[in-house]
């Protein structure tokens, strides 16, 4: 089912939490929400299950307004942040509370929710906990019977609020793993909250990214986080690097440094530029005016990459610049060592655009 | 007209039943308290200001408030310093029973009042247990305003002890392991750390248990011997009223007892929150 | 546990957080003398002043006619009282906790009212609403209706002192549940009636009970409200407490503590209770912060 969603607007008393979001969801999609806490993520999606009623906006489920209609009328799954287990019925029971609340005529025979409670908890590889009581389970237990429940119903919609924000690192990316190919499996509509832009990123199909109750950008992963549309979506989504300078002529000027700029930028007298810590080359030989000149600091292996601090000659920070393994130990950095930046790529914010976010 | 009522009540979430269980409940609260209540006040309006207080002046009703007010007092300070003790005991110390006592220490709570005031009569009068082992040394506690103090101590005992031993119990260890470690011996860590933590909920205790004093009538009466200007409480003397069919003058002392309890009310809600924010 | 040998830090611990023996032993001492004068020795009067003429007269004081018409009486007064004040209670605290509306604290201000009230003169506003002398009474007069002196006017000071009870103890544990299991039972289509009875109701049982526990000792066992506009007619408008007062009056000691011994009973039943069902509370509560 597809959710499109019209200058929705909704306050707090003096809090802004959400104003004028517009949103397209299309069927089978699973799209996140993704922002730091308090940007109004997990109000747009209350809103969207019906459980909070917009001061203003319109939500269309399938093209059909659906603002005013009843959360039990929307068809929508909803996994809450900290589960909502009923905690004085058993696992078996929980699934199947959605099946036995309904009216008698439209309620599925006792074997019928046997055997579908059984389908679920199969889906979920918890077939063995039927039995025990939510205080039982262990986190991760815990979320995929959330999420079994919030299916028994055979929803159009699937909302999660935060569904791996309560579970410890290795098994928030196991489960993680395991809701993408769960939704492959079913191709139910998913909308998910998330703070984490990792998991936004290895999860979603489309990503919205959302501060103070506004949407900052929405785009395939790839989209978002290589071609950022606002500086604040910029430093949210990975390490990021910041320089002060101007555009002049098509030329960033940062320091001392002239770094060329994609053709047709416009010139500022002040600009902020971005580059991610892989987007720097660390050279030994001076290129010309293209690079700033620094010193090694620190130096980090991670695995794979090396992390190197530096600290630039002017004065003017520290910059943090990543490398594959490999290319490090050819060339052979070493602590202490003056060396030469060279941004690959940087991505130009003049200073009005700052001030807009 | 309609925007204002919308707004005012205004709420969060959509759960179902809002309405009707505030409209209820309102209604219920309206009919059962704030309308008999709100008619005590305006019965006493005709009296006038004077009248109210030629009414509240008189020597009896001034010798009751002095009793009702300084045995409470008394009793109050009573259940401060033994109630501290009390939940001292049970939170910190072993022994056997005690699962019992801790229990029994709400029986005040449950005990009909005018079964613990034939009880503490019987019980403190010079043929009693206790009373005819004070009756040697000369002490008389029924039939005296040392027996008031007695009952008002019953029915006050649980509210120190209640309000103490949450705080008691979660007190940080640490705390007490950081003073230690720094020197204090017990008395110092106990008077230094540990009392003031406990400070406004004691205070707490007291006001609850003396504001319970003021208005009790059941437990005393069998004890207090009920002798005009000497042992009489002014609840008793706003039934006393009533029996005489003198309403004007057991309103106003109703009115005046309804303005202490108020101004109770409130001391005691503002003691609360303001041991609730020290507690963080 | 008891056989392991304490480590040498906690009984090092254990130094630092406790007193001098012969402190802890003075403390204790104190303490029980307290409690023994104050609390065990009233409570023993009582059923060594009734037993003190022996079995027979103790069943036959609880036997006679009038006893058992203040029985019914007592009984009937909290059959209704408890019901009403447990639907208010579960009703109050559903809109507090569960929403937010303005005035929402000085709702929880007011419903704290009647216990600051003294006894006294919570009988006495209703005589002052239905009595002869009060707002009503030419009118109730008029059309025949006795609410003062009578049961009704018992039931009603009834449910204005025990009026608190249920209310103050669901408004904090609802509150601290929070609304989340309300709302996932909502999203899966159940109505309102249906998160009540299978959700709600099932989190806050032990509170629940609780609450009506106490609400029903104070109801049984009430007397300042209720000897104000009760009228005292022996067999009509007469509650146990009530007929307790008159026998102890008429000097009739035994078979006043024979009926005060059966109160002194309920209360203790009530204290068991209690207990039981504040160890559930605590097992719940123990229970949501490890789910959440």
């Amino acid at each position: 089912m597809s959710i499109s969603i019209h200058n929705i607007q909704k306050s707090f008393g003096s809090f802004r939490a959400l104003s004028n979001v517009n949103l397209q969801i299309e069927g089978g999609e699973l799209v996140a929400l993704l922002g730091p806490s308090g940007c109004g993520k997990t109000t747009l999606l209350r809103i969207i299950a019906g459980l909070e009623t917009p001061d203003a906006g319109q939500i269309l489920f399938e093209g059909e307004d659906a603002t005013e209609r009843d959360v039990r009328d929307r068809g929508v799954g909803f996994v809450f942040q900290h589960y909502a287990l009923f905690r004085h019925m058993t696992v078996f029971e929980n699934i199947a509370f959605g099946l036995r609340v309904r009216p008698k005529s439209l309620r599925p025979k006792e074997a019928e929710i046997q055997q579908r409670v059984h389908q679920l908890l199969e889906l979920v590889q918890l077939d063995f906990l039927a039995n025990r009581y939510p205080p039982q389970l262990s986190g991760g237990q815990r979320q995929r019977i959330a999420l079994a429940r919030a299916l028994a119903v055979e929803p159009k919609v699937l909302l999660l609020d935060e569904p791996f924000g309560a579970l410890d690192a290795k098994v928030r990316k196991e489960l993680r793993r395991w809701l993408r190919r769960l939704h492959d499996e079913l191709h139910v509509t998913s909308v998910f909250v998330t703070h984490d832009q990792e998991e936004a990123l290895e999860v979603a199909d489309r990503v919205v990214v959302l501060n103070h109750g506004k949407v900052e950008q929405i785009g395939s992963p790839e989209d978002v986080y290589d071609h950022p549309a606002t500086p604040f979506v910029y430093q949210f989504l990975g390490d990021v690097n910041l320089f002060h300078g101007r555009v002049q002529e098509g030329h960033a000027r940062i320091g001392e440094a002239e770094v060329a700029l994609p053709l047709g930028t416009q010139s500022h007298e002040s600009a902020i530029f971005f580059a991610r810590p892989h987007e720097i080359d660390i050279l030994r030989e001076s290129p010309g005016a293209s690079a700033l000149s620094a010193t090694i600091l620190d130096i980090r292996p991670l695995g794979a990459t090396v992390r190197i601090e530096l600290d630039r000659e002017d004065g003017q920070g520290l910059i943090e610049v990543e490398m594959v393994r490999d290319h490090y130990q050819r060339i052979a950095l070493k602590e202490g060592e003056a060396v030469y930046l060279q941004p690959k790529r940087l991505r130009v914010f003049g200073e009005h655009e700052l001030q807009e976010s | 007209m309609a925007y204002s009522f919308s707004t005012l009540i205004q709420k969060r979430g959509v759960l179902p039943g809002f309405s009707l269980t505030l409209g209820f409940s309102v209604l219920y609260l309206c009919l059962i308290v704030l309308i008999p209540l709100s008619a005590t006040f305006l019965k006493a309006a005709p009296l006038g200001f004077q009248g109210f207080w030629d009414v509240i002046t008189q020597p009896r009703v001034l010798a009751s408030y002095r009793l009702t007010f300084g045995a409470s007092l008394a009793a109050a300070t009573i259940n401060a310093f033994f109630g501290l003790l009390v939940a001292w005991v049970l939170v910190r110390y072993d022994f056997f029973g005690k699962k019992l006592i801790d229990a029994l220490v709400d029986l005040p709570f449950a005990l009909p009042t005018a079964v613990a005031g034939i009880a503490l009569a019987t019980l403190y009068s010079s043929k009693g247990w206790v009373g005819h082992l004070l009756a040697h040394y000369g002490i008389k506690i029924a039939y005296t305003p040392l027996g008031v103090v007695v009952a008002l101590t019953f029915i006050g005992l649980p509210f120190v002890v209640r309000t103490i031993q949450p705080i008691l119990e979660d007190f940080e260890t640490e705390l007490e392991e950081a003073a230690a470690s720094l020197g204090a011996n017990r008395w110092q860590t106990f008077s230094r750390v540990i009392f003031p933590a406990l400070a406004p909920a004691l205070l707490t205790g007291f006001a609850l248990a003396f504001a319970r004093a003021v208005g009790e009538y059941g437990s005393v009466i069998f004890i207090a011997g009920n002798i005009p200007m000497v042992s009489e409480i002014t609840p008793l003397l706003i039934i006393t009223k009533l029996e005489q069919y003198d309403y004007a003058g057991a309103t106003a002392l109703a009115v005046s007892m309804l303005v202490v309890s108020f101004t109770l009310l409130l001391t005691i809600n503002a003691l609360q929150r303001w041991a609730h924010l020290r507690k963080f | 546990m008891a056989s392991t040998p304490i480590s040498a830090s906690a009984r090092i611990q254990h130094r630092v957080r406790t007193e001098p023996f012969w402190v802890r032993m003075t403390l204790l001492i104190i303490a029980f003398a307290f409690l023994l004068g104050f609390l065990l020795l009233p409570l023993t009067v009582v059923f060594v002043q009734a037993f003190s003429k022996g079995w027979s007269v103790y069943i036959e004081a609880l036997l006679e006619p009038n006893a058992l018409l203040a029985a019914r009486l007592t009984l009937l007064t909290a059959l209704i009282a408890v019901p009403l004040n447990l639907v208010f209670g579960v009703a109050a605290a559903w809109s507090i906790a569960k929403f937010e509306f303005k005035g929402k604290s000085l709702l929880i201000t007011l419903i704290d009212l009647p216990f600051s009230v003294s006894p006294v003169v919570s009988g006495l506003i209703y005589v002052l609403m239905f009595g002869l002398q009060g707002w009503l009474g030419p009118w109730l007069q008029a059309h025949d209706i006795k609410l003062i002196f009578a049961v009704p006017g018992i039931v009603l000071a009834t449910l204005f002192v025990t009026f608190p009870f249920v209310a103050r103890e669901l408004i904090p544990l609802m509150q601290s549940q929070g609304t989340e299991e309300e709302e996932a039972a909502l999203v899966l289509g159940a109505s309102g009636w249906q998160i009540f009875w299978h959700v709600t109701l099932p989190n806050i049982r032990w509170g629940l009970l609780y609450g009506v526990i106490l609400c029903n000792a104070r109801a049984m066992g009430e007397f300042g409200a209720v000897s104000v506009v009760s009228g005292h007619i022996r067999g009509q408008t007469n509650t146990l407490p009530l007929h307790v007062e008159i026998l102890y009056n008429e000097y009739n000691s035994a078979a006043a503590f024979a009926v005060a011994s059966l109160l002194a009973s309920l209360a203790l039943v009530t204290l068991a209770l209690k207990s039981f069902f504040e160890w559930h509370l605590k097992e719940d509560a123990t229970l949501t912060e490890t789910t959440s």
